[in-house]
């Protein structure tokens, strides 16, 4: 009894370890990674099928040879590469130093507590990066600042919208509306020498650039059924952002 | 040629604040930021550079993606990090807006307003330039990065001995 009870438990971490990992941006290379470190260190044999929203394991002891499966939803997405860069190490230091079942869990536990950046440098960086992108489509320091408040006041419509709830696709299209929005005020008052270097930038923000790049690594891993899911993800993202600019396009008149 | 090479300075180093803006979004570890700021305006220099020297756009950012690539397998060494970290956000500006911008230009041009045949025919063009440079700069991107790794068939860094 004791046994089956210890390869629960041991199930339930590393069903806990590889949902987070998916959670935080992980390709599915890396998931299966992780799940095989730690389960050396733990003396099971782990099989898994991992997919977008849930994750199916099987662990056999490598002592008794009883077995035990275990089902776990993912929760929504939300990419944290701390935890990823975090949960690396340890399976790296559990590996090496044979770390029992309670020290990985507890170093978990402190990983699932790692702070993201306050909010306000993530406005303020992200913006950065809005008006960085202006720069490198040629806009001028006035296109900049443009690009600057348009990043700034969709992220934060975005981080809103967040709080209560909405939808991914509906928070995309809001967040994308409202900043071209902004820029196209821009261009009305030709603000700067390149005012459409400012609107086409400042919905970037938004752009599903880990979900396209793990799509496109899972399916040269051979991944290709999460390859597939996180492609259809980034393209559901581009054409919300798209319908979002284009509907602003239009009622500013700007074809 | 001095105010070319400032300029050509001045990009990088925006996409070396762009990589980093993003870098927060998805909160990198504090100890791989100037990591990601550098490798972010080192690809932007490359690709810029090359561009300049009449490169097509879509070979500049393969050659800049795969830079990245490269680079990251010896960092990941250094600073002990997983290269995911600082591999995704210098890319992330080299993501080809400008060319989904006039994508969706053409197309809206093409759909509500334009009625002149020949124009229409244009605008057929525009579409299908912008449109699949597009595509090809996101695909050579998402390649050139994990193209180095898939070549040393390794999956992980720390099996490959410098």
């Amino acid at each position: 009894m004791n046994d089956t009870s210890k390869l629960i438990q041991k199930a339930n971490l590393l069903l806990e370890i590889s949902s987070l990992l998916m959670v935080s941006g992980a390709n599915t290379n890396r998931v299966n990674l992780s799940i095989d470190r730690f389960a050396t260190a733990l003396h099971v044999k782990a099989s898994s099928l991992i997919s977008h929203k849930t994750i199916i394991m099987t662990l056999t002891d490598e002592e008794t040879n009883s077995g035990c499966t275990r089902v776990q939803n993912i929760p929504p997405y939300l990419i944290n590469f701390s935890i990823i860069s975090a949960i690396s190490k340890a399976s790296w230091n559990a590996t090496e130093e044979n770390w029992s079942l309670e020290k990985i869990s507890d170093e978990i536990e402190t990983i699932k507590k790692l702070n993201r950046y306050p909010r306000l440098v993530i406005l303020i960086a992200v913006s950065l990066a809005g008006a960085g992108f202006c720069n490198i489509f040629k806009g001028d320091y006035l296109n900049m600042f443009v690009a600057f408040i348009s990043t700034f006041i969709g992220l934060y419509i975005f981080q809103e919208t967040h709080k209560l709830k909405y939808n991914l696709y509906i928070r995309i299209f809001l967040g994308s509306f409202i900043a071209s929005v902004i820029a196209s005020v821009g261009i009305l008052y030709h603000i700067g020498a390149h005012p459409q270097a400012a609107l086409a930038t400042s919905i970037l923000f938004l752009v599903p650039g880990v979900p396209l790049i793990n799509s496109f690594t899972d399916l040269m891993d051979n991944n290709i059924l999460n390859g597939m899911v996180r492609f259809t993800t980034g393209s559901m993202i581009v054409l919300a952002m798209s319908i979002g600019l284009f509907l602003a396009m239009f009622l500013f008149q700007l074809t | 040629m001095l105010d070319v090479i400032l300029k050509l300075l001045e990009v990088s180093f925006w996409s070396g604040i762009a990589a980093l803006g993003f870098g927060i979004l998805f909160n990198i570890p504090r100890s791989a930021m100037m990591t990601v700021f550098v490798l972010g305006f080192c690809a932007g220099f490359i690709k810029f550079s090359l561009i300049h020297f009449h490169i097509h756009v879509v070979l500049g950012s393969l050659l800049a993606a795969f830079f990245v690539g490269i680079i990251s397998i010896p960092l990941a060494h250094k600073i002990h990090q997983p290269p995911v970290v600082f591999s995704i956000p210098p890319v992330i500006p080299m993501i080809p807006g400008y060319f989904a911008y006039e994508t969706i230009l053409s197309i809206m041009n093409f759909i509500f307003t334009e009625s002149d045949a020949s124009k229409r025919v244009e605008l057929i063009d525009a579409i299908f330039t912008n449109g699949f440079t597009m595509f090809f700069i996101l695909i050579s991107l998402t390649v050139g990065v994990a193209l180095p790794m898939l070549l040393l068939k390794k999956n992980s860094v720390k099996k490959i001995d410098l």
